[in-house]
């Protein structure tokens, strides 16, 4: 799937502007971004569900979408699947019929449609559930009579808008799984929108982070994790978010240095020259919680007070305050603190973030 | 929300009051459609007869018979006409987006408020220009153009509240408009016919004016001018002008007591929706 | 939204329902004003074009007056009335009663009948010597309140608006019930807990919310008094005399029994301005509301 230079305007605001995608044959693609994003408006357009102000969209070698040349094609003649988030399954239709539907309006054989909706719903584990209907069936239940009806009709694409985001928790971590081993399976193309980035990380092959309608970054789950592009990418990823400290960069004894006010970083070598080309010297310094230490005075680390602790089973959430902002470190679940202790937080070296102040872009 | 026990007991003797009032008239109809001519005249209206009588409900129902067929030929054909047109209709208002669907729909709800006075002699003209003059035919053309505004107004605002992602799904499942209406909004409009039918019908049978000027004549006299008729000659006393009554009343009594809450949806989509 | 082939085709449904309502209502609505603007009198169609003739001479017409003042006591009296004997039997309502529904059934019913039967029913009940309410009040010793009712052309255009009331109240409680109940309960608690109680409660929670359901019915019931017919008709005619004519019912006269097409047309062209005067805005009003 190619997506060239889309772009999607709404009276309320920017839906898309400019984006720019290579999605590979058999990819689980996420878009993934906070809600406004772009992501459904994203989503929509290759559905065709969605007409865009500019740019084009290919699906495989054909051009479904083009601003530019007038071309555009129905969702029906697509040969894409979807899946909403509130499932849209027709009311009136027992599950087998929901699933059936397509077939049946592209005009297949009463048993080519019996045998192929029997099928999908025995891969989904649904099969006792057939003559049911929405109404009588769980959540769960339903988003695999929805999915049911996008496999059925055995796609080259299938568009998935936050199928998950409307079940519970732990019914949530339990879909993703069986999302993933489904996709294992069928190898199907698939575009998938959330705003829940640990979904992202876990069910995705790459991601493509959006923020009001522009693209961030593009990349493999460890790509945005450890080399975000810039602070809101840094930010969005993780949990809990990363730390972020405003700072100035000096230079001190033929290094550089992170300047925080209240002590100094030293930086590690392999950054000095990236950090030359810096434009500006402030800066924020970014840390991810989990790579900061709670130790004992020591350079390298910063001063900060314990506001208050979560427990959460295997880990500490240490919630602290530096210079008047609030920090968080990840401690491991036996260490004693108490609120107001001063404590000082080490930064792993290697695992620092420096962005631009004013262009939130990665130095480092 | 709660009285304390003294206001309560004035709470039901207002109630009952206002009972009184709205079904004295009713209870008078129907007392004096069952009374002799005498009867009518020297008892109380609100007394039961001393010796009741079917004969003036025999004698209004012979009057009534051919009416009351008339009634019920072109307001059962105006009835679904009117409704299949406002399900087409408000599909295309409610999901199919264009430009102009604000106005249209705004043209169409002006024609629910029109004094039917002001087209009157055009309509005259037309009806008897088409031969259809004195006609079941013609009420039923006229019935049905008068009722698409409000019939395309009541499905077009049940439309509304079908989810859009409904209509995505069918899309991508490869559904074109008409597919997409035909087995799945169609099949959820039932409870939307229900209403509007029921409403249709109580308001072409209880039309009155369109009658007394298209139909006259015997050929398609329709109920309601029949039953006016009624009340002008000087040979159809009280008795059998009530007995009338009640028969043209009973369908829709029936109806509001049976179906009585899809008419109060009929009733209400005006005042909510506006 | 650009529109596909598909969506073509589906126009083509449409074409029939606009074209239908395009000529009975659009088309027909001009039609009859270029007759107001003619001197067609009689039973052959004539077009000369007189200007506003027509118009000018409904001004020097007392039956013109005297309509136009029912109706204008028909919206100062009917509409108030009906709102407010609805908004009371709403309020009664809305205190939970038991067999409430029976009580709703019986009270809406009247607004469900035809208007024939009801005027029947009136004139019927008005009757001077042997109506139910005159001797209804002989009966009870009320009997000086006796009268004329809908025979009396002092008094016949109120007999008119009070059985109107009686036949619209079943509406407006209707419309007045569905807004006190759409207002959530925890509002209810909370001004309760606020201290607020019996008439209070309602006075400042509650009947201000109810803005929006009034307006509705409000225009509902204003276009009825400008158009009420078929009652008056069948109850008094216009009787005794002139003393219950209303616009419409004049425009019936003058087309139907005098002949006199292009005066007639010129009542109902100024019956329609003013009804539109009363509607449009409300519709523009409520399509802007339920756009924000």
């Amino acid at each position: 799937m190619t997506i060239k230079n889309l772009t999607k305007r709404y009276e309320t605001g920017v839906g898309v502007e400019g984006l720019n995608l290579e999605i590979r044959d058999g990819e689980f693609f996420i878009l993934l971004g906070p809600s406004g994003c772009g992501k459904s408006t994203t989503l929509l357009c290759v559905a065709g569900l969605l007409r865009p102000n500019s740019g084009e969209i290919w699906l495989g070698d054909k051009l479904v979408t083009s601003v530019e040349r007038d071309i555009y094609v129905t969702p029906q003649k697509r040969g894409v699947a979807m899946v909403f988030q509130d499932y849209a399954l027709y009311p009136h239709m027992t599950a087998f019929g929901n699933i059936a539907f397509p077939l049946q309006v592209s005009g297949k054989s009463k048993p080519e449609v019996e045998t192929r909706v029997r099928k999908a719903a025995e891969s989904l584990g649904i099969s006792q559930l057939l003559d049911r209907k929405p109404k009588q069936l769980s959540g769960g239940q339903r988003q695999r009579v929805a999915l049911g009806r996008a496999i059925v009709r055995e796609p080259e694409v299938f568009l998935m808008d936050e199928p998950l985001a409307n079940l519970d928790a732990k019914l949530r971590v339990h879909m993703r799984a069986e999302l993933k081993n489904l996709h294992q399976k069928l190898g199907t193309t698939t575009l998938y929108v959330t705003h829940d980035q640990v979904e992202a990380m876990s069910v995705g092959d790459r991601i493509a982070i959006q923020k009001d309608g522009i693209l961030q970054q593009v990349g493999t789950p460890e790509d945005v994790y450890d080399r975000p592009r810039n602070m809101f990418v840094g930010g969005f990823i993780g949990s809990p978010a990363m730390n972020m400290l405003e700072g100035n960069l000096v230079k001190k004894d033929g290094n550089v240095e992170v300047d925080l006010g209240i002590s100094a970083f030293e930086l590690p070598n392999r950054t000095k020259e990236a950090v030359k080309e810096a434009k500006r010297s402030e800066v924020v310094l970014g840390v991810r919680p989990e790579h900061t230490t709670i130790t004992k005075h020591q350079k390298n680390a910063i001063e900060a007070n314990v506001s208050f602790v979560e427990l959460i089973g295997r880990e500490l959430h240490v919630h602290l305050t530096a210079r008047e902002e609030p920090l968080v470190a990840i401690a491991e679940p036996t260490e004693r603190l108490e609120v107001g202790q001063q404590v000082w937080l080490a930064f792993d070296k290697s695992k620092i973030h420096i962005f631009d102040k004013e262009t939130e872009e990665a130095l480092i | 929300m709660t009285f304390p026990k003294p206001e309560r007991i004035t709470l039901y003797i207002l109630l009952a009051f206002f009972i009184f009032t709205s079904v004295l008239p009713l209870w008078t109809c129907i007392m004096t459609s069952i009374k002799t001519a005498q009867d009518v005249i020297y008892t109380m209206p609100l007394e039961p007869p001393s010796s009741p009588t079917l004969d003036p409900m025999m004698q209004a129902f012979d009057i009534m018979k051919r009416p009351l067929l008339n009634s019920f030929a072109f307001t059962i054909f105006a009835t679904i006409l009117s409704c299949t047109l406002g399900s087409t209709n408000g599909y295309i208002l409610a999901k199919i987006r264009f430009r102009g669907s604000e106005v249209v729909f705004l043209l169409l709800a002006i024609g629910i408020f029109i004094p039917y006075q002001t087209v009157l002699i055009p309509l005259v003209m037309t009806i008897s220009k088409l031969g259809l003059y004195n006609t079941i035919q013609g009420l039923i053309l006229t019935h049905t153009a008068y009722g698409i505004p409000i019939c395309t107004l009541l499905f077009r605002s049940y439309y509304e509240d079908i989810p859009e992602s409904l209509m995505r799904a069918a899309k991508t499942d490869g559904a074109g408009t008409w597919t997409t209406f035909r087995r799945i909004v169609l099949p959820l409009s039932s409870p939307m016919f229900a209403v509007a039918g029921v409403f249709q019908f109580t308001s072409i049978w209880n039309d009155f004016l369109f009658g007394l000027v298209l139909a006259r004549g015997t050929d398609a006299l329709p109920a309601s001018v029949a039953l006016a008729n009624l009340k002008g000659t000087t040979t159809a006393f009280w008795n059998v002008q009530m007995a009338g009554a009640w028969w043209y009343a009973l369908p829709v009594v029936i109806i509001y007591l049976i179906l009585g809450k899809y008419l109060i949806q009929g009733y209400m989509a005006g005042a909510i929706k506006g | 939204m650009n529109l596909e082939k598909d969506d073509m085709y589906t126009l083509l449904v449409f074409l029939p329902s606009l074209m239908l309502v395009g000529y009975f209502v659009y088309a027909s609505i001009g039609w009859n004003v270029i007759v107001s603007l003619s001197d067609w009198k009689g039973l052959s169609p004539s077009y000369n074009i007189v200007g506003l003739a027509q118009y000018v001479s409904l001004t020097h017409d007392p039956v013109f007056w005297i309509s136009l003042q029912n109706n204008l006591l028909l919206i100062a009296l009917f509409v108030p009335g009906s709102l407010l004997l609805g908004l009371f039997l709403a309020i009664l309502l809305s205190a939970r009663v038991r067999a409430e529904s029976t009580f709703r059934t019986i009270y809406l019913l009247p607004f469900a009948l035809s208007f024939v039967i009801t005027a029947s029913l009136w004139a019927w009940m008005y009757n001077p010597s042997i109506g139910v309410i005159n001797t209804l009040f002989a009966a009870i010793g009320l009997g000086f309140l006796r009268s004329g009712w809908s025979t009396n052309s002092s008094i016949a255009i109120y007999s008119i608006i009070l059985a109107l009331i009686w036949q619209f109240s079943g509406y407006t409680m209707l419309v007045f019930l569905a807004g006190i109940r759409s207002i959530p309960e925890s509002q209810i608690m909370a001004a309760r807990v606020d201290g607020a109680s019996g008439l209070g409660l309602y006075r400042r929670i509650i009947i201000p919310q109810l803005k929006f359901p009034a307006m509705a019915a409000f225009v509902v019931l204003m276009v009825f008094a400008l158009k009420a017919f078929d009652f008056i008709f069948i109850l008094t005619d216009g009787g005794p005399g002139y003393s219950t004519y209303v616009l419409p019912l004049m425009m019936y006269r003058e087309t139907f029994s005098m002949t006199h097409f292009a005066y007639g047309a010129a009542v109902a062209t100024l019956l329609f301005a003013v009804v539109m005067v009363v509607v449009v805005p409300y519709l523009y009003l409520s399509s802007r509301r339920t756009k924000a």
